[in-house]
């Protein structure tokens, strides 16, 4: 790769598209832990919400954003003690996902096993996960942006917000920048499964087989963008 | 023209009837759905009136108009006092006799051809899932071969569980929908053939042949070997209907 790619507008875009959703994420992570910390006594479900949805309604609102579902999930011990609780919303119509779940362990699992559930939960870091069916909430292929929530700066983690995005928008939001990056440009996550590729040969969901790129850029600290093919 | 149509359509919508009961319904319908699939157990409390009324977007007397039913039906069982509310009855399992009644009900034309429908659908899947796999992918299909537990909703659940999987390492949208909704058409039947001990040891050899497939990348394996699996279940079923196979457990 050459300087000029480094400083190419279409790098630049796509760089602050992802990064947008990111940093998006990690605002609300500050100012819902903030608001979480000022309940007193027990934190109940109800309050959950109430102090979510506002946040929620903005993101799924925002067009630019392509945000298709939103949310909060609280690990154990926030709550209560063993207890989790959802509060996620899909779509324009703010659909609520799996209110049921709040009620019943053995389904609160599948949310706790989730990668993009445990791995902020566990490494305190931001996570993305994906690109995945999401059979648990829209049943699209989707990335899912997470971040820890910590009541204390340095504290422990009480919870995680999270976003998805449908890869169908990713490919509106990138592939116009893609394709002006390079014939075969491709997005991938950092196991080399394709998100968005200008090239018709690689559908979303292969993996790229190694050797085939012979430039590779960071996006954010989860996504890599793939240039320059062997000729 | 399709202006039309939208809205004389939207017009009927508004001037439908009414029915009372309607929600109340479909609360209910989900709560014995939950218990069905094993995601709501017995013995578990159930949220209060006030709880899932707002959970689920409904009004408080729907919420416990739902309840009510399901009261009824026997299957929870409501405590006062402090610790009080209601909770799933002790023991809850799925019932083997209304799968049984449902077999009964259901045509060998009606079995065959979900069955055929469902080979497709799942082939399929196996077929790009041994294009897509990668090594994570490959360690949690390999967690629904058997169940931790020897009971029978812990079978039945890794059967459905397992096909989702390999679902999911395809990565279609649209085959994944397909699928959970050909398991929805299967419903209660899919728990019969796991009375059967013989069935659920072949099924784990079955599961495990499709695993390897999908795991050496090898297409056409991983499409037989799930046609095999499918096409295992469906002759049972088929059996069994014939009253050539007993009901063992329940």
């Amino acid at each position: 790769m050459d300087v000029t790619t480094e400083l190419s507008p279409a790098l630049t875009r796509i760089r602050a598209q992802i990064g947008g959703v990111q940093s998006g994420l990690a605002g609300w992570a500050v100012e819902l832990g903030h608001h979480l910390a000022g309940v007193r006594g027990k934190v109940h479900g109800s309050a959950i919400d109430a102090l979510a949805l506002p946040a929620v309604e903005a993101l799924l609102g925002d067009a630019d954003r392509y945000i298709t579902g939103a949310g909060f999930i609280a690990g154990s011990g926030l709550v209560a003690a063993d207890r989790s609780y959802i509060a996620w919303w899909q779509g324009p119509d703010l659909e609520r996902v799996d209110a049921l779940a709040n009620f019943s362990t053995s389904s609160m699992d599948r949310y706790l096993k989730a990668e993009w559930f445990r791995v902020p939960f566990e490494t305190g870091k931001p996570h993305a996960t994906g690109p995945y069916i999401d059979f648990l909430c829209t049943d699209e292929y989707v990335m899912t942006f997470t971040h820890p929530v910590v009541l204390q700066p340095g504290g422990p983690v009480a919870g995680i917000v999270g976003a998805d995005i449908s890869v169908q928008s990713l490919e509106r939001m990138l592939l116009g920048s893609l394709t002006a990056l390079g014939p075969a440009a491709t997005l991938v996550n950092k196991g080399g499964r394709v998100i968005v590729s200008a090239a018709d040969a690689l559908e979303p969901g292969d993996l790229v087989a190694e050797g085939v790129f012979t430039t590779s850029l960071d996006i954010g600290d989860h996504l890599v963008l793939l240039l320059d093919t062997v000729t | 023209m399709d202006h039309e149509r939208a809205s004389s359509r939207g017009l009927s919508a508004v001037f439908a009837p009414i029915r009372t009961g309607g929600l109340a319904e479909e609360v209910t319908r989900r709560i014995e759905q939950a218990l069905e699939t094993g995601l709501l157990r017995g013995g578990q409390r159930l949220p209060r009136e006030v709880e899932l009324a707002a959970a689920l977007g409904v009004s408080p007397v729907t919420a416990r108009e739902a309840l009510s039913i399901l009261r009824e039906r026997g299957l929870i069982t409501t405590v006062r006092g402090r610790n009080g509310g209601s909770f799933i009855i002790d023991g809850y399992l799925p019932s083997t006799d209304l799968a049984l009644q449902n077999l009964q009900a259901t045509t060998r034309l009606q079995i065959n051809d979900l069955g055929l429908h469902y080979e497709a659908i799942a082939s399929a899947c196996a077929g790009i899932a041994a294009r897509r796999a990668d090594a994570s992918d490959l360690h949690r299909l390999h967690q629904y071969l058997r169940p931790h537990e020897d009971t029978l909703l812990s079978w039945r659940l890794v059967d459905s569980e397992f096909m989702l999987e390999v679902g999911a390492i395809a990565r279609s949208a649209r085959l994944g929908r397909e699928l959970v909704r050909m398991q929805a058409d299967l419903g209660t039947l899919t728990v019969l053939p796991y009375t059967d001990d013989a069935f659920r040891e072949s099924s784990v050899e079955h599961r495990n042949e499709v695993a390897g497939a999908i795991g050496d990348g090898d297409v056409l394996a991983a499409q037989n070997a799930t046609r095999d699996l499918i096409h295992t279940m469906v002759s049972w079923l088929l059996r069994r209907r014939a009253r050539e196979l007993p009901v063992t457990k329940g």
